[in-house]
């Protein structure tokens, strides 16, 4: 196969793949709970300075993967607790909250690493030939572990106990009460196994893209544009939603040009809020 | 008897009413009517990067405007004023920078305004002031304006290729060049400069691509075509994130054999992209914070003194505002005032110091200036090619 055309299809699976880590958190934040966290991007870049702490410090990039998991786990925890708890049933109240946490997280990192970019280095240099094309090593590895690993949990979500709790909770919280789930329990967790993805997201992206403390906000609306599309509260419109988007943006790049894509993929966001705001594999 | 003692020490109501009135329509009247409280000050209106995308630069911005205010100051001030320095924000909307500009000029009656900021709040600047009062525009942008009373010291399109091109052609051949910047004017009018001059060189360009400003830009896709292109020179014009982003993806893809001149490659992007990830990549700006002469030497000592450890970095966008505030003492203290026509006068020729080099102002009211061509491999600036008193190429009358 043309070297070209393989590279392009290459680099169509990393954007979904990506936008998948990206979306992740916040799919299961938004489609679970029904928590609009607009500081989603803030919880990536947390991740991303954890990876940027290991650095400077000489640490193994490795080991940013447990910080990371211990500062968004540490702030999703105290956000749940302050902030969203009492606003569950206030959806527009929590949107302006989030928002004021993401401005926040920002501020508050700026104000300890400073507003420029810091540079992580690739933790796997190098490129890996793929069938007469020559692909980033990087790339490759996040390609190849992403899809067992988002595997995992889809069979976790499907099969276990703690899934079925979820699934219950997220169809019918009064009967799930009724028959013993503890709700606020099972919400609290959740809400921080989002922002555990979030961070594990920002650990994989730092390499990628340097970070700095505004990088959160880029994040945030490509996630809200799958979400929007693929549907909320459903695991297949997840990946559908980031297929579709994520995609999209990158073949039209490949063929065309980067501006048309963009503007596809605002055009088809519109298309969505407009005619379909539950997206297509809406389950709420 | 009676008379006249009443009309002493009890004044009619009339005459007490109209006095107690007359005084608090002193006390309360706006600044332009009072006699101007600090008139023995020369003051100087700075808009830095306080917010806005470009907010990074902002600290160093007043930094080093400070800096050049309290060397003014030393010296004797401006016309035998000592200099106040007024900061506002230039990271707004043109309509909030133009209320700014104005609140300056009518209220704080500021001597003169000193801009690092884009290109469509100085239009709106230039608009609200309308020459009233002399403005100086510091940062590197695009040319084209020719507002009467409005001194440009930025570095130009013509500048900064006219030695970049010529030597790049001869170190990594210009046969083939590929064009990638935001979709706005800075890039467009230097690619429009650059084609002019490719053309010259004997060279073709094979690619032309504007990525959105301000979207979340991945470049993957574009960087796998320019690899297939496979072109001699890459001229980048994009900026900030994307910058970063482009090099670090062209690196990750083993495209970094491919030479590439970047048009706003100063040291927080450079940062950005990371040491690995600057080979064959290449800057042509009016300062490096590292360029070794007596004079940046010298600023860089004045500038941790004042500053300490905690020193926001130095680069191109900063050492702006403080040749913005040296150029204005220059000026001013020839014309001996800030008057406008006085200004105009005086500052035809005028040469003055700037940390990167000597600038002289000329008739189109640009600078000439002292160029450097800089490889950036190894996550560095090392100059290596300089030019003194490069032309403007700007057509103002």
């Amino acid at each position: 196969m043309d070297p070209l055309i393989l590279t392009q299809g290459l680099n169509v699976l990393f954007a979904v793949t990506l936008l998948v880590i990206i979306v992740l958190g916040l799919a299961v934040v938004f489609g679970w709970l029904g928590v609009m966290n607009l500081a989603h991007g803030e919880f990536i870049m947390l991740g991303a300075y954890a990876a940027v702490f290991t650095n400077q410090h000489g640490l193994p990039f490795i080991l940013a993967v447990p910080l990371a998991m211990l500062v968004c786990g540490t702030v999703g925890w105290l956000v749940e607790r302050i902030l969203i708890r009492p606003l569950y049933a206030r959806p527009f109240d929590l949107l302006l909250a989030t928002w004021g946490l993401g401005i926040l997280i920002r501020e508050v990192v700026e104000a300890f690493y400073g507003g420029g970019f810091h540079n992580v280095p690739v933790p796997v240099a190098g490129a890996v030939d793929v069938l007469g094309a020559s692909y980033p090593a990087y790339r490759l590895l996040i390609i190849a572990l992403a899809a067992p690993l988002i595997g995992l949990m889809l069979w976790w979500y499907l099969k276990s106990s703690t899934g079925a709790r979820v699934k219950a909770m997220v169809g019918n919280p009064e009967l799930a009460q009724a028959v013993g789930i503890q709700t606020d329990v099972l919400a609290r967790n959740t809400f921080i196994f989002g922002s555990l993805l979030a961070g594990l997201a920002g650990v994989v992206i730092a390499p990628l893209m340097s970070a700095n403390p505004y990088m959160g906000l880029d994040f945030v609306i490509t996630a809200f544009f799958a979400i929007i599309v693929g549907g909320l509260g459903s695991v297949l419109g997840l990946f559908v939603g980031s297929g579709i988007i994520g995609g999209l943006d990158s073949v039209v790049s490949a063929i065309l040009n980067r501006t048309t894509a963009y503007l596809l993929v605002l055009a088809i966001a519109v298309f969505f809020l407009w005619l379909r705001p539950r997206g297509i594999f809406s389950r709420v | 008897m009676k008379k006249f003692t009443s009309t002493l020490i009890k004044p009619t109501r009339r005459q007490f009413l109209t006095s107690t009135a007359g005084a608090l329509a002193l006390a309360s009247a706006p600044a332009i009517i009072r006699p101007a409280k600090a008139a023995d000050n020369f003051k100087i209106g700075l808009f830095a990067a306080l917010t806005g995308p470009a907010s990074l630069f902002g600290p160093t911005q007043k930094a080093c405007a400070e800096l050049a205010v309290d060397q003014v100051n030393a010296a004797g001030g401006i016309n035998d004023k000592k200099v106040e320095l007024i900061v506002v924000d230039g990271g707004v909307s043109p309509a909030d920078a133009a209320k700014t500009g104005i609140r300056l000029m009518l209220n704080e009656q500021v001597d003169f305004v000193v801009g690092s900021h884009d290109s469509a709040v100085r239009q709106a600047l230039v608009a609200a002031f309308k020459g009233k009062l002399p403005y100086v525009y510091t940062p590197i942008y695009e040319g084209n304006e020719c507002a009467p009373h409005t001194y440009v010291i930025a570095d130009t399109p013509p500048q900064q290729l006219d030695l970049a091109l010529p030597w790049l052609a001869q170190h990594s051949g210009m046969d083939t060049v590929y064009m990638i910047g935001n979709d706005y004017v800075w890039p467009q009018v230097l690619n429009k400069y650059a084609k002019g001059m490719i053309a010259k060189l004997g060279g073709k360009v094979v690619g032309e691509e504007y990525m959105p400003l301000g979207a979340p830009n991945k470049f993957e896709e574009v960087v796998t075509r320019i690899k297939a292109a496979n072109p001699k020179l890459v001229f980048v014009t994009l900026v900030g994130g994307d910058n970063v982003n482009f090099n670090r993806t062209f690196a990750a893809f083993g495209a970094d054999k491919i030479t590439r001149l970047s048009s706003l490659l100063e040291e927080n992007t450079l940062l950005g992209i990371g040491k690995e990830n600057a080979n064959n990549l290449y800057g042509a700006m009016s300062y490096y914070a590292n360029i070794e002469t007596p004079r940046n030497a010298a600023f860089k000592q004045a500038y941790a003194a004042k500053f300490g450890a905690k020193a926001p970095n130095l680069s191109l966008l900063g050492e702006d505002c403080y040749a913005g505030v040296k150029f204005t003492a220059a000026v001013a203290n020839k014309a001996g005032s800030a008057n406008t026509a006085a200004v105009a006068k005086a500052a035809l020729n005028l040469t003055f110091e700037a940390p990167g080099g000597q600038w002289t102002m000329r008739a189109n009211r640009h600078v000439d200036k002292d160029m450097h061509l800089a490889d950036a491999t190894g996550g560095s600036f090392k100059v290596i090619k300089s030019v003194a008193n490069m032309a403007s190429g700007q057509t103002c009358t």
